[in-house]
């Protein structure tokens, strides 16, 4: 081969780097909108639908101005505000069955996933994966079949694509996709495990935060179309529980800062993150020793699942379930109080399904 | 025998053909086969037991080590191929395998250089046996510190502490700096997918004196610029005992008829062994059978044959008051390194990987940082100081870097020497690492009065080290407030260093591990 001189080098060098670039935009400029700047027009409708309308500058403000850029390039059928048809309940409670049932059954009550999840959207499924310590079984991880039906929901609305993710305080992402049984049966149902990397986290301004303002959150959290918040119901010795907005800490970058005033700055983020649907499972529940468990005296079987598009009440109903008044909570009481949802389950229309029926 | 006819010898030469073509695949796949077992190692998916094979094939670590523990592993007599190889082919290993060797082949850099660089004295070569026979003698007394200078071991370590780290600082920054401009994040989603968690770990991993690793091993290939191999010629210590190996070896390089003394074969020798003064015959010592005299030579006047009958001891060679003075050197070395206070007392912090306590650590440890690697969350850190010059890079858990996984046992799978024993994660998960102490004030919540209970939440133990007592504490202004103190249930805590790591003040934790002190339940 004829020899090179550093001239030749560094122009090849350099076209190449050029075609290369050239390649990727022309590539960026073929693809729809849509995948390349998920909008938030299915979000945003919602947070207005349920924001009281003094707070009901949009949460995500940052993003809006994102959304209003190609909003008409969505293929979302339903730009208008349309949560729930009249009628529906605010929240099911499924009891007694297979997780996959009490998801389904809990769900069709709740007037279907497609009140949540248009024909070509994109969705992230949030489940809690905190660490990659025990199986299932301890209750530690959010149940993987309950992960996986919702997968398939998605899916079947009609999803161009379903991302399962969370990043793990203890083990690393991968072994906990693993040891918690969520990626195999993700996998099964079709939806993808995708993991979170460091790059990805952007400082997000909090316009609704009390107390805290800013965060560092990971970017497809706030640019995805659909989010669902799939904790699991867990003790946790300073909030007291471990439920859905509690949940959420696992989007952003520096958690143990979060741990002062913790309450308020829970409430703060979901302000920011604003679930679409929150998934409360209830199928085995943690009662001490949390949220690392891994003492099987310390699991109850509850084979209880919780929808509701409000997170607030979801986590108010959750509470009851191990015996506390949501007013005794922390997070819900500033959730409640900032106009997130509504912690008075008094005021819901609750449905209660059985699965196994 | 005539002189060279060439006036001016062209040291940019380089031969060519199918043996070099041939050895250079082979020293790039070994490269490669390195390479890919160390990310494997790094991965923890793939037996420890397959991971460690380059450091099994080192015969220097496999001797040092049965020497030092006295315990004979089934694992090391992988060695016995190497030494296998070298009787047949000499010191074939490192021409043809040494992952060191072909990085030192990579940057052979006085090539590109005009300059006739003088070479140093024949006698330096006898620095390998000399520190080969320190090494050994040590071993003897127990100490392997010196095995820092195995290549195997010198070259792994600077991947794992120095290299690759520093490669992941370059890739996330051009990540972080790329997926800001809008048509460039879905490529670098993509790349990133790619790469991580499979080829480099999810999370950014620190060593510390990573640089210090670098400089030295920077140093070794910069050596290169005063002879090719410098390294190779005259300081390794795995060199020099292959190299005695190979006086016995079967295949040698012999010159036959064809020779007109054109000193081409002298010129292109990287190991500088051909010598015109001996009629261009070399030193099965010092040949690397690189075979680049085979194929310079234009007139076949080189043969590599068999022969039975040991080569020729040369000046530079160990005699016995080389081996006198590496003895009482080594003696008096071993010595020196263990009287200093470490040995003593234990260090406060000198915390070991899991398993380790009741084990000889020291003398079984050949600090090849297989550990180093395959620890996910980069607690495990090659010593500096706090083990005495005598634990010079051997792993230390550092909980302020990194915390020992719960669900993760990869240093004693990959453990070539058993220095860590190879515990199931059931086993590990029992072993007490060390015992964790609350500086009280340090602690945001016994002496701020503020919420945090981090070190609670993050405490792995089923039945929690760490717990909670609620209290009523009077704050500045006089009213009081129920907080949450933690406290440390020692007969629980395993010191994996968790909470530690996780403590949410800046600089030293609250919240640290210390060496387990075995009497403090007995009270």
């Amino acid at each position: 081969m004829a020899k090179m001189t550093r001239r030749e080098f560094l122009r090849y060098l350099a076209l190449g780097t050029s075609a290369a670039t050239l390649n990727q935009f022309l590539a960026a400029c073929g693809q729809s909108a849509e995948t390349l700047m998920p909008t938030d027009t299915a979000k945003a409708t919602w947070t207005k639908a349920l924001i009281p309308t003094e707070t009901r500058q949009s949460p995500t403000a940052t993003h809006t101005e994102q959304g209003e850029i190609a909003p008409q390039a969505t293929t979302d059928p339903s730009p208008e505000p349309s949560p729930t048809p009249l009628g529906s309940p605010d929240l099911v409670v499924a009891r007694g069955g297979q997780p996959e049932e009490l998801i389904r059954h809990a769900m069709a009550a709740l007037g279907g996933m497609e009140q949540v999840v248009s024909k070509g959207v994109d969705v992230i499924i949030k489940p809690n994966i905190c660490i990659a310590y025990h199986s299932y079984e301890y209750a530690t991880t959010t149940n993987p079949w309950v992960v996986a039906a919702l997968v398939k929901l998605c899916l079947e609305a009609g999803a161009s694509r379903v991302r399962v993710m969370d990043y793990p305080f203890g083990g690393t992402p991968e072994q906990a996709y693993i040891v918690s049984g969520i990626a195999e049966q993700v996998a099964a149902a079709g939806g993808e495990m995708a993991f979170m990397p460091g790059f990805k986290y952007v400082a997000t301004e909090i316009p609704m935060g009390r107390d805290v303002h800013e965060v560092e959150i990971f970017d497809d959290i706030l640019t995805t179309d659909v989010l669902i918040d799939v904790p699991i119901a867990k003790h946790h010795s300073l909030a007291k529980l471990t439920l859905g907005m509690k949940n959420l800490l696992g989007v952003i970058k520096n958690r143990s800062a979060m741990h002062r005033n913790l309450g308020q700055r829970l409430a703060d983020l979901t302000s920011l993150v604003m679930p679409d649907l929150t998934v409360v499972d209830a199928v085995r529940m943690l009662m001490d020793h949390g949220p690392t468990g891994g003492n099987m005296a310390d699991v109850k079987n509850m084979d209880t699942v919780i929808v509701s598009r409000d997170i607030v009440a979801a986590d108010s109903y959750a509470a009851t379930l191990f015996g506390m008044h949501p007013d005794n909570l922390d997070f819900i009481r500033a959730g409640a109080e900032m106009g997130l949802g509504t912690s008075k389950l008094d005021e819901l229309r609750i449905e209660e399904v059985t699965a196994n029926a | 025998m005539t002189r060279a006819t060439t006036s001016k010898p062209r040291r940019s030469w380089k031969p060519s053909g199918a043996w070099i073509t041939t050895r250079k695949v082979v020293q790039y796949l070994a490269l490669l086969v390195f390479l890919v077992l160390f990310v494997l190692a790094r991965r923890g998916d793939t037996a420890g037991d397959i991971v460690n094979i380059p450091m099994r094939l080192d015969p220097l670590l496999a001797l040092s080590n049965l020497l030092s523990s006295r315990v004979f592993l089934m694992g090391s007599s992988l060695a016995l191929l190497t030494v296998l190889l070298t009787l047949i082919f000499g010191r074939a290993w490192c021409g043809w395998l040494c992952p060191l060797g072909t990085v030192l082949d990579l940057f052979s850099l006085n090539r590109c250089r005009k300059i006739d660089a003088a070479t140093p004295p024949d006698g330096w070569r006898g620095v390998k046996y000399f520190l080969l026979m320190v090494i050994l003698v040590a071993a003897l007394l127990g100490n392997l510190t010196l095995l820092v200078l195995d290549p195997l071991t010198l070259f792994y370590r600077t991947l794992a502490a120095s290299i690759w780290p520093a490669l992941d600082q370059i890739i996330t920054a051009s990540e972080v700096a790329l997926y800001r401009i809008p048509f460039l994040a879905a490529p670098v989603s993509a790349l990133d997918m790619w790469l991580r968690p499979e080829i480099f770990p999810s999370e950014p991993v620190y060593y510390r004196n990573a640089l210090v690793f670098a400089i030295i091993f920077l140093g070794i290939i910069a050596l290169n610029l005063k002879a090719p191999r410098f390294w190779c010629r005259y300081l390794c210590p795995l060199g020099g005992l292959l190299g005695i190996i190979s006086k016995a070896a079967l295949i040698r390089r012999e010159v036959g008829e064809g020779c007109k003394g054109c000193t081409l074969c002298t010129q292109v020798c990287p190991t500088g062994t051909i010598d015109p003064q001996k009629n261009y015959a070399s030193d099965p010592s010092e040949c690397t059978m690189c075979l680049d005299c085979l194929e310079a030579c234009p007139r076949s006047g080189i043969v590599f044959k068999a022969r039975v009958s040991p080569a020729a001891w040369n000046e530079y060679d160990p005699g016995r008051r080389q081996a006198l003075t590496s003895l009482g050197l080594a003696v008096a070395g071993v010595a020196l390194v263990r009287s200093t206070p470490h040995t003593f007392r234990e260090p406060s912090h000198l915390l070991r990987p899991p398993g380790t306590r009741e084990n000889d650590f020291l003398e079984k440890c050949i600090r090849c940082g297989e550990c180093v690697a395959a620890c996910p969350t980069a607690a495990l850190q090659p010593a500096v100081f706090e083990a005495g010059l005598e634990g010079l890079w051997t792993p230390v858990l550092v909980p302020r870097l990194g915390y020992c996984d719960y669900s993760c046992s990869a240093c004693g799978q990959v453990c070539p020497v058993e220095a860590i024993p190879a515990l199931t994660l059931e086993e590990k998960r029992t072993q007490v690492v060390g015992t964790a102490y609350i500086n009280t004030n340090r602690c945001i919540a016994w002496s701020d009065h503020q919420d945090c209970i981090v070190c609670e939440e993050m405490c792995p133990v089923p039945d929690k080290a760490i717990y909670l007592e609620e209290a009523t504490v009077i704050l500045r202004g006089g009213e009081t407030k129920r907080i949450q103190l933690p406290y440390v249930n020692r007969e629980l805590c395993i010191g994996c260093g968790i909470c530690e790591y996780k403590c949410p003040i800046n600089g030293e934790a609250a919240i640290r591990v210390y060496v387990p002190s075995d009497n403090v339940l007995s009270f």
